[in-house]
């Protein structure tokens, strides 16, 4: 994505210097954790590092804080 | 390095991790696990810390568990693949400090472009941004290694194509090296962005390569652990 097709809010977030944009980060991952955002990488099979087995499995994808009570078919 | 350092730059708003480059002195090591004891931090996954494999290009991973840094991920590397060794890394780095004093040590943005080619697909938009970001704010004063570094890894078709008239003798001797500044030349969209999409895809096939007897080792790894009684 362009530049020019980036939305007006991360256009905003070019226009911070980068000590701002790294002040801002802290702020939004505050919230993100306040909100029970888990620290776990993403599931990535195309990472050299993914590990099925060494993925926690109990903690929804991005929200540790939720638990799967089931799972659908498939 | 990593999305953090995308922070900074602002091709990202957040990273869940934070990925070091360290430079591989015993020392330096000493360093590293004092900082990791005063975040409480223990290694998970595979490798161990273990120093020949961080130089065989193997990342450590940590998980922080100190107050303020619970769950944390630190990952850190000596050894990048295609970029030159930390030293050089050191001396183009960018620093950024704050009104404090603190100081931000980053890869300079081509090289934090390089440790993003990556078999993982979500670091290629984030190679794309971080183009179009430095060509934004350098493109008034424009200098001859940015030049190439545009013309080298521009990635939008759209300001490829401007770039490429814009400095016209730099693309044409760049020709040889990136083929596909000729479709961009020509304005051709739809060769370009096929163009684009086969590089990309043959510098993830070259880092699925560079990984695979490392992954080799990593799984040879997990089963030594699995068999290990704890």
């Amino acid at each position: 994505m362009t530049y020019e097709e980036l939305p007006d809010e991360w256009k905003e977030w070019l226009d911070l210097t980068p000590i701002e944009r790294f002040r801002e980060s802290e702020k939004i991952f505050a919230n993100y954790l306040a909100m029970g955002g888990s620290l776990d990488p993403d599931p990535d099979p195309t990472s050299p590092f993914y590990a099925p087995e060494e993925w926690r499995p109990d903690a929804a994808h991005g929200r540790a804080g939720l638990r799967i009570l089931r799972r659908g078919a498939g | 390095m990593g999305g953090q350092a995308c922070v900074f730059y602002g091709a990202a708003q957040v990273s869940k991790d934070i990925d070091l480059v360290l430079f591989a002195d015993a020392d330096n090591y000493e360093r590293l696990l004092a900082a990791m004891r005063e975040l409480e931090a223990r290694r998970i996954a595979v490798p161990p810390f273990d120093i020949p494999a961080l130089e065989r290009g193997h990342a450590v991973h940590f998980r922080c568990s100190a107050p303020g840094v619970e769950e944390l991920r630190v990952d850190v590397m000596v050894r990048l693949r295609d970029l030159p060794p930390f030293s050089l890394l050191w001396e183009r780095r960018t620093s950024f400090a704050d009104d404090t004093g603190l100081t931000f040590d980053l890869l300079c943005i081509p090289d934090l472009v390089q440790a993003k080619k990556t078999q993982r697909s979500k670091d290629w938009p984030v190679i794309e941004l971080l183009v179009d970001i430095h060509y934004r704010e350098n493109a008034g004063e424009p200098r001859p290694d940015w030049i190439e570094f545009w013309l080298s890894e521009c990635r939008s078709p759209e300001l490829l194509i401007e770039i490429v008239h814009r400095f016209a003798s730099q693309a044409h001797s760049l020709g040889p090296r990136r083929p596909l500044l000729a479709a961009a030349k020509a304005g051709n969209h739809g060769a370009l962005a096929t163009a684009l999409d086969a590089e990309a895809r043959a510098e993830m096939a070259k880092d699925r390569a560079y990984w695979e007897p490392l992954k080799r080792e990593l799984e040879a790894m997990r089963r030594a652990e699995r068999q290990t009684p704890s």
